[in-house]
């Protein structure tokens, strides 16, 4: 079976967009993601994955084959994926999953979502699409409802106070204001994260990422077409998992299982664990997904995550960087783009190429894409090309 | 007593037998002071009234009619799956066309062969839901009159207008029986009247002529009766001094309307008033009850009840005080209008599959493992079988697992409209136990201010309005705090 790895990355500005179309963007994300591979002929694609949920409903039938015909790449097979938010998550783990199986040499996966043209109540109603819609929605609950229901929960189980959610947005709008593709480019104050007004109890509005437009792309290969290209980003694990889509249906309300099997899953895959990572991005669609992301991916025991954040040790300079774009909190969350996008900034980090927020010399790391309240995770794990075993310095494997 | 007008008649019918084996009433727990609504007209034109009952934002005449049969039901000790008779009275149903007795009955979990009898059209509804069932025969019945009249803002019936809602189980031998009944109706129009098309009643304001129509219908319905002697006049109350004036004029002693009145503290309650009067009767024990209830048009029925009471559950209290402003949030006076960004994606029929599970909270419980299951279909949630639930009905107490605040700007489009009229409000998680097994179940908060639910607080299910899209009222639980 061969590797797959990334050869080319790039996404579109992330933001407030009206003068942009879906497929004008995500000609910039392909436009980017070539452009970083050092030119891509339109001929040699086999196949390709995009992610949308769908939001506006602009183009819900066919939307892959719209961008990608587009684009120029006329004719490749294409097919929409849709996990939510982690939509392009899995129309990425579809590429590798087409390349592994050999039937497919190059494939695109990518990602778009528009969400920032539609008044609010449709915004709303779009917001909800996701979460259980039988009975959860019914309740008058949407996406930041459903967090906070989990915020709430888990504050009280471990006695955390609402300044370590703050702590998620304070680090991650000061990795944003790095990130010159980002949404929200401007740090905040953990004062400022404190006072905001509140959307659902206990989340302020600097707890709950934006609405976004934007897309992102990346380049699929085997390892034999990989090999004429500059860039390598080895994907050395991905693992997936779902779960029910209503909270309510689920066993815990403080942690994802769907997020833990797949990392599981990865970390196996990649003979790595959570102490090999030198970055990660997270889901931290609400501040209480990256909490709880870093317990259920390792990155700390159960209860342990506000200390972590409390810490710095996932500050750009600490142990474990998370989220150096600016997460979904301050690089944005244009749904179907999202797991695309982290991809784009794992790529970025493993070759050199991320600008003011690069990282010293990284050499692994690892993406969290979750859709919904968890009804479907997704995690990568990426290595630079040299990258050293696992365990080759001695910390171990922690899968 | 005046004398029956020559366009008018009565009798007294053959009474059949039928008895109240229990009752109950039930009041929105909002109230706003007569004094507020004067300071913000200037005046208050319903005399007598004090104060009076305002519907939550999620409530009408079918979720209070659901409140008061499921409380009398239980105070019965009668299943809901007994019951033969159902017969509902409310002059403001929620549709102009359409039976609600069906869903009331699917509330409570009463058979589709139940017989079914809806009354409307005036405040007279109640007691001819009453006469209706007994008529009908079939016992245990269950008699429901709720209503929650409307008038424009600056009107009388404005001022005067309350909510509330009375049920009674009768059965052949309830201890409070039904000794005798007569009606009476002449032809009075003007008094009280609501246009095809509006939600507000009216009325000409012809003062002497109104307290006629009432005080002479009233009369010629009493006299029908051969011994209306009671120690209690449970009297239709369109205001707070109507049935005082009738009371004299039928020889009446004052204290035998104002002991069991109910519209001093709730307003005019409209077809439940006689029947609220008369379960505060049955409540203070009374052994002797004259329950008349009156409509516009008009014509009223004369029901005489004695014998020992029976077991009564009375939900009157639990006030809450509410602003002018708050008032007219709460009716819909000022608010928003449906959404604009389209609703939910759960169609009509879909909405109808789960009813049982929304209105009842009716669950599954595994074969394999023994699991409870909401909603009670797929793979069990625990070993994942995918087997044929066993279906079992929860109970209506559960217990907060966590809870949060949505912002009116964080909830569904769908619920924007409520949003306008009741405030944010909170949604839970709520567990429910039974057996031994628990299943959680997401439920929106009513009647509570949003932060006074908190995860282990012990919360009750009640069935109100969820959302209304295209014109369909889409009914389901939701909890209220245990108080």
């Amino acid at each position: 079976m061969s590797d797959a790895y990334l050869v080319g990355a790039g996404q579109s500005d992330f933001g407030a967009f009206p003068e942009e179309s879906y497929r004008s963007l995500f000609r910039a994300a392909y436009e980017a993601a070539e452009g970083s591979a050092g030119g891509v002929d339109p001929g040699d694609v086999d196949e390709a994955y995009v992610g949308t949920l769908g939001v506006g409903g602009r183009q819900l039938g066919l939307p892959g084959p719209a961008v990608t015909e587009h684009v120029g790449l006329h004719g490749v097979p294409c097919t929409r994926v849709e996990n939510a938010c982690a939509a392009s998550g899995y129309a990425l783990r579809s590429a590798v999953m087409a390349v592994k199986s050999g039937m497919v040499d190059l494939t695109l996966a990518g990602g778009f979502e528009v969400m920032t043209d539609a008044s609010s109540e449709a915004t709303r109603y779009w917001l909800g699409v996701s979460g259980e819609t039988e009975w959860e929605r019914m309740a008058g609950t949407t996406f930041s409802g459903v967090y906070a229901q989990m915020a709430d929960a888990y504050m009280r189980e471990y006695g955390v106070e609402r300044e370590s959610l703050s702590r998620v947005a304070v680090k991650n709008h000061a990795n944003g204001a790095k990130n010159p593709r980002a949404h929200l480019r401007f740090t905040c104050s953990l004062e400022d994260a404190e006072s905001a007004p509140v959307v659902a109890d206990p989340l302020t509005l600097y707890h709950c990422c934006p609405t976004t437009d934007g897309a992102a792309a990346v380049f699929v290969a085997s390892e034999e077409v990989a090999a004429s290209f500059d860039d390598r980003v080895r994907i050395a694990g991905v693992g997936a998992a779902s779960d029910r889509v209503g909270l309510f249906q689920r066993d815990t309300y403080t942690s994802i299982p769907a997020s833990k099997r797949a990392a599981a899953a990865a970390y196996e895959i990649a003979g790595v664990g959570p102490d090999d990572l030198d970055f990660a991005e997270v889901h931290d669609c609400f501040a209480i997904a990256e909490l709880l992301a870093y317990e259920d991916l390792g990155f700390c025991g159960r209860g342990e995550a506000a200390a972590l954040i409390d810490s710095g040790a996932t500050d750009p300079d600490g142990r474990l960087p998370v989220n150096t774009s600016g997460g979904l909190k301050s690089k944005g969350h244009p749904i179907g783009a999202t797991g695309a996008g982290q991809a784009v900034e794992a790529f970025k980090q493993l070759t050199g190429g991320a600008g003011d927020r690069q990282l010293s010399d990284p050499r692994r790391g690892l993406t969290h894409n979750v859709g919904g309240s968890g009804g479907a995770a997704v995690v990568h794990v990426f290595e630079a090309e040299g990258a050293d075993p696992a365990g080759a310095d001695g910390r171990g494997v922690g899968a | 007593m005046s004398a029956p007008g020559a366009d008018g008649g009565s009798g007294a019918a053959r009474t059949p037998r039928a008895g109240v084996a229990a009752a109950a009433a039930y009041a929105p727990r909002y109230r706003i002071d007569a004094e507020a609504i004067r300071e913000a007209w200037g005046r208050f034109e319903a005399s007598g009234i004090r104060s009076k009952a305002v519907g939550g934002a999620d409530e009408d005449g079918l979720t209070m009619a659901a409140e008061a049969a499921r409380r009398a039901l239980s105070a019965a000790g009668v299943n809901a799956g007994e019951i033969r008779t159902l017969a509902f009275g409310t002059s403001t149903p929620p549709l102009a066309e359409e039976d609600p007795t069906p869903r009331l009955g699917e509330f409570l979990g009463a058979p589709a062969t139940a017989t079914r009898r809806f009354l409307a059209g005036s405040t007279r509804a109640g007691t001819q839901a009453l006469s209706a069932a007994v008529d009908a025969g079939g016992f245990p019945a269950v008699v429901v009159a709720a209503d929650c009249p409307r008038g424009a803002p600056d009107s009388p019936e404005g001022h005067a207008a309350g909510a509330g809602a009375a049920a009674l189980v009768l059965t052949d031998d309830g201890p409070t029986k039904l000794r005798e009944r007569a009606e009476y109706g002449v032809d009075y129009p003007g008094t009280r009247f609501r246009e095809a098309g509006s939600e507000d009643v009216e009325g000409l304001g012809v003062t002497a002529y109104d307290r006629r129509a009432f005080a002479e219908t009233v009369a010629g319905a009493v006299g029908g009766l051969e011994d209306p002697a009671a120690g209690a006049l449970a009297l239709q109350a369109p205001d707070g001094t109507l049935p005082y004036r009738a009371a004299k004029a039928l020889g009446v002693d004052a204290g035998a309307v104002r002991d069991v009145a109910t519209v001093h503290d709730l307003g005019d309650t409209g077809a439940a008033s006689p029947l609220l009067s008369f379960v505060r009767a049955l409540a203070g024990g009374r052994e002797r009850t004259l329950v008349v209830g009156y409509g516009s048009g008009s014509g009223a029925d004369a029901l005489l009840f004695g014998g020992d009471p029976p077991a009564v559950d009375l939900a009157l209290d639990g006030r809450e005080d509410v602003s002018y402003a708050e008032y007219l949030r709460l009716r819909g006076e000022i608010g928003g209008g449906p959404p604009a960004g389209g609703g939910a994606a759960v169609s009509v029929p879909s909405w109808r599959r789960t009813r049982e599970a929304r209105y009842r909270l009716v669950a599954g419980r595994c074969p394999e493992c023994g699991a409870l299951a909401f909603p009670p279909e797929g793979a069990c949630p625990n070993c994942h079988a995918l087997s044929a639930f066993e279906r079992v009905e929860l109970p209506r107490g559960g217990t907060v697992e966590t809870a949060t605040t949505v912002s009116p700007g964080g909830a569904p489009p769908e619920f924007a409209q409520q949003g306008a009229r009741g405030g944010e409000f909170a949604v839970a998680v709520v567990s429910f136990e039974l057996g031994g097994e628990t299943a959680s179940v997401p439920m929106q908060v009513t009647d509570a201010e949003p932060g006074d639910v908190r995860a282990g607080d012990p919360v009750e299910a009640v069935v109100r309005r969820v959302y209304t899209q295209e014109g369909v009222t889409r009914y389901g639980s939701k909890v209220r705090p245990v108080r």
